[in-house]
């Protein structure tokens, strides 16, 4: 061929025509492209889709792989008890169809042991392996004694009760800046539960027959005096009190009603849903300011049913809505 | 069928990958495969044609012409030079009209032809002031002005040489200068031509077997105002220069790219460039090729000759001119239908070469208008649309894993093309820091992002409008501050 090439050139004088050497060592070039791409096609396919050339046999096996993946990285991997030279995430290639012991080790950290079963062609996952230290990372947040805490994860902050005290203190989420922010009216008794506002400008706490309203920011809270506001629930037993998104409201749920209550001194309650009974349970999305609870009913036919109910409590609308139909309708 | 053919790979591609994602990826290796191998063959070719450029750098052509037999036709010789000009103004004419006069060639042998567009209001005007200035420099010196509108045209860069290669006609028929010893050729009109660039087309044209059978391809090359051009305007355009270097070694289907030379007899004998048609200067060579019944070819001239790049104000109005400039190259894809329908009447050229050549047309636009799309867009897609059962293969782990691997190999050709892009570079001018080399070869490392911009989109385009009948018509490209 390359004879044939420098033929046709041959009558053409020298040093003009694109060298016969230049296109000889094209042709060689693209033939050996050619045999490069037929000959290493067929291999490169086979290892994607998981074959491995057996020697031994002389035949291609159709293998699958481990691919393992850990929180922190830099695991050792040990297979069948055989510690592999790579740290995780790794990947264990050509493994033959079947069962295989894994093993991960990481100093200062809890051991990770278990068996995985490998099939031909397919990829087996150990890719959600959390491996906990040894000594957990404890930490300390509080300066001064307390009974009860709140942590806001969206601030980072930490508040804490002392009932004792009847201090609230607030830190963050390190525990760093621990200060008082807040004290709890003298005559309150016991405390059944507490929540900060949204706006964290103020906290109430509550107890069977009393709510009371504490500011926590005075410099922001000049609409309203920087004073408690008790809220007497002498005749009624509180269940459960919810902030309203408008850090004003409250949504107090007590044995008899569902009422709504301003924040404020001589305020009276709004009773917006007479109960049949004291509720179990109560569940209040601050987001969709949705207030669920149970209460039970009695049928047509006289006997008592319990039923869910959601109180949509949005400033534009107050929707009682049952949310379990049944079967006297 | 090219555009038929491009959407049809693309939309098979997408639809395999969500309905048999493993046969899609294996498709995808494949082609990355073939790609990495197609992509070190054509470094190799670039290597060759580099070596050939600076093997023939500095030669003497001219004394070797006058060292040839006087029978061979270098005392009758003429050179006929069309600049084609739409809206270009002196300063970019100038340069290239300075580039010829400082030809080591014998100026007398000169019929330089600048073709206006009557249309254009400055056409006269600019006509006069480089008549002035030029006038008297060459053989003979014309200032022609393309009529607008005439039947049969359209606003095309081959109906105005058409225009200016008949005036010129009319000049060698008065002057008694036989057709056959003129060598015509057709600059863009921002060419500046080597000064040993006629001594070697003289020379090939000379001493070749068959001198009217073939067209004369220098080397093209951006260079004229690539220190200032933007790095995406200048990488695009080095990959363009390369490309035709790569195109040069591979002669069977080496085809006239802008700025070329041929004989004037043949210009005569095909009726001249098309009229009607974007890509004038390929399909001069497929009308040479038809009428010369396949015995037609492109002879390689290893000296370049100098364009500007293609750039605006800023990035954004400069990849939307080198996007259109793409895609009016792209546009010779309408060579096809051309080529197709005369080879399919020609009885002359034998079966396996009309389907060579055919398939070796297609297989190019049809290539440059898919391999990025399958190699950015599609090549993730199995993985994307492959679910939860194709994401347990083994297939699916690997065909990221051997894509990055092969991927790596181009690294090598990177790095020659960065090599080979310095060398060809000219001299820096004043006024630009030497911090600038250094941007030339970080830029390289933008070229998978610019890949699809200029790469497959211009190409898809293009085969889009002529599928769908909405034909271009020739639009100058901006280069920098000038419109070409």
């Amino acid at each position: 061929m390359f004879g044939r090439l420098r033929k046709k050139h041959k009558e053409t004088p020298a040093g003009v025509r694109v060298d016969p050497v230049f296109q000889g060592a094209r042709f060689f070039l693209f033939f050996l492209s050619l045999v490069l791409f037929f000959g290493g096609l067929p291999f490169i396919l086979a290892f994607a889709l998981g074959y491995k050339y057996n020697v031994r046999t002389m035949s291609f096996v159709k293998t699958g792989l481990i691919y393992i993946k850990t929180q922190p990285e830099g695991a050792s991997v040990y297979l069948n008890g055989r510690l592999i030279p790579e740290k995780t995430p790794a990947s264990i290639e050509e493994l033959l169809p079947g069962v295989y012991r894994i093993a991960l080790t990481m100093e200062k950290y809890y051991p990770w042991k278990s068996e995985v079963d490998v099939e031909a062609g397919k990829v087996s996952r150990v890719d959600k392996v959390i491996l906990f230290p040894l000594k957990p990372d404890l930490q300390r947040l509080n300066q001064e004694g307390f009974d009860l805490f709140r942590v806001d994860a969206e601030k980072g902050e930490v508040y804490y009760m002392d009932r004792e005290g009847r201090i609230i203190y607030r830190s963050d989420s390190a525990g760093e800046n621990f200060e008082d922010i807040a004290s709890l009216p003298e005559k309150f008794g016991q405390i059944s539960g507490w929540d900060i506002s949204p706006d964290r400008g103020r906290l109430f706490v509550y107890g069977p027959h009393q709510v009371s309203v504490v500011s926590l920011d005075s410099r922001s809270n000049y609409e309203y005096p920087d004073s408690f506001v008790n809220l007497d629930y002498s005749r009624e037993k509180v269940i459960r009190v919810f902030w309203h998104s408008d850090s004003y409201h409250l949504i107090a749920v007590t044995n008899r009603h569902v009422a709504v209550v301003e924040s404020r001194a001589l305020s009276k309650p709004v009773n917006l849903v007479e109960l049949d009974k004291e509720p179990v349970e109560v569940f209040y999305d601050v987001k969709r300011q949705t207030l669920y609870f149970s209460d039970s009913a009695k049928y047509a036919d006289g006997t008592p049913r319990k039923n869910l109910y959601k109180l949509e409590l949005s400033p534009e609308l107050y929707i009682l809505e049952r949310l379990i139909r049944k079967t006297d309708e | 069928m090219p555009g038929f053919l491009s959407w049809g790979i693309i939309f098979s591609l997408v639809f395999l990958s969500i309905v048999f994602p493993v046969a899609c990826a294996i498709i995808i290796i494949s082609f990355d495969f073939y790609w990495i191998i197609r992509t070190v063959y054509l470094t190799t070719l670039l290597i060759m044609a580099h070596h050939q450029i600076f093997r023939q750098k500095g030669r003497n052509w001219l004394e070797l012409c006058l060292r040839l037999d006087a029978r061979r036709g270098w005392p009758d010789l003429r050179q006929l030079v069309i600049f084609p000009v739409c809206n270009e103004g002196p300063e970019v004419l100038r340069p290239s009209l300075e580039a010829l006069r400082a030809s080591r060639y014998p100026k007398d042998k000169f019929i330089v032809v600048m073709a206006f567009e009557e249309r254009n209001p400055h056409a006269h005007e600019n006509a006069a002031l480089l008549e002035k200035e030029f006038g008297s420099c060459f053989g003979s010196y014309l200032s022609t002005f393309h009529p607008d509108g005439l039947p049969g045209e359209g606003r095309t860069k081959g109906a105005n040489a058409t225009w200016g290669a008949r005036e010129a006609k009319k000049l060698l028929d008065s002057r008694k200068i036989g057709y056959e010893h003129a060598i015509v050729s057709c600059f863009d009109a921002d060419t500046c031509v080597d000064p040993e660039y006629f001594g070697c087309l003289s020379y090939h044209f000379l001493v070749s077997d068959k001198p009217h059978q073939a067209s004369y391809q220098p080397m093209p090359v951006y260079n004229n105002n690539i220190w200032q051009a933007p790095s995406f305007a200048r990488l695009i355009e080095i990959s363009s220069s390369f490309c035709q270097m790569i195109e040069s070694m591979r002669l069977e289907k080496f085809v006239t790219f802008s700025s070329h030379s041929m004989s004037f007899k043949t210009l005569v004998e095909v009726d001249y460039w098309p009229r009607n048609m974007v890509s004038d200067d390929s399909v001069i060579y497929w009308k040479g090729f038809l009428h010369y019944n396949g015995d037609y070819r492109v002879i390689p001239l290893y000296i370049t000759v100098s364009m500007d790049v293609a750039y605006s104000s800023n990035i954004f109005k400069t990849i939307i001119v080198q996007y259109k400039q793409k895609r009016r190259w792209a546009w010779g894809v309408e060579n096809f239908p051309f080529v197709a329908t005369r080879l399919v009447k020609n009885s002359n050229i034998g079966l396996f070469r009309k389907t060579r050549r055919l398939f070796h047309l297609l297989e190019s636009h049809v290539t440059w208008a898919v391999w990025a799309v399958i190699l950015v867009l599609i090549g993730p897609l199995p993985i994307f649309f492959g679910g939860r059962f194709f994401s347990q293969t083994a297939l699916a782990y690997n065909l990221p894993k051997i894509t990055g691997i092969l991927f790596q190999f181009t690294l090598f050709t990177s790095l020659t093309w960065i090599f080979l892009s310095w060398t060809i570079l000219p001299p820096r001018p004043r006024g630009i820091g030497w911090f600038k080399n250094i941007i030339l070869v970080l830029e390289w490392f933008f070229v998978p992002g610019i890949i699809l911009v200029v790469g497959s989109f211009p190409a898809l385009d293009a085969q889009s409008r002529l599928m769908l009948a909405r034909y271009m018509e020739f639009n100058p490209t901006l280069k920098g501050n000038k419109v070409l």
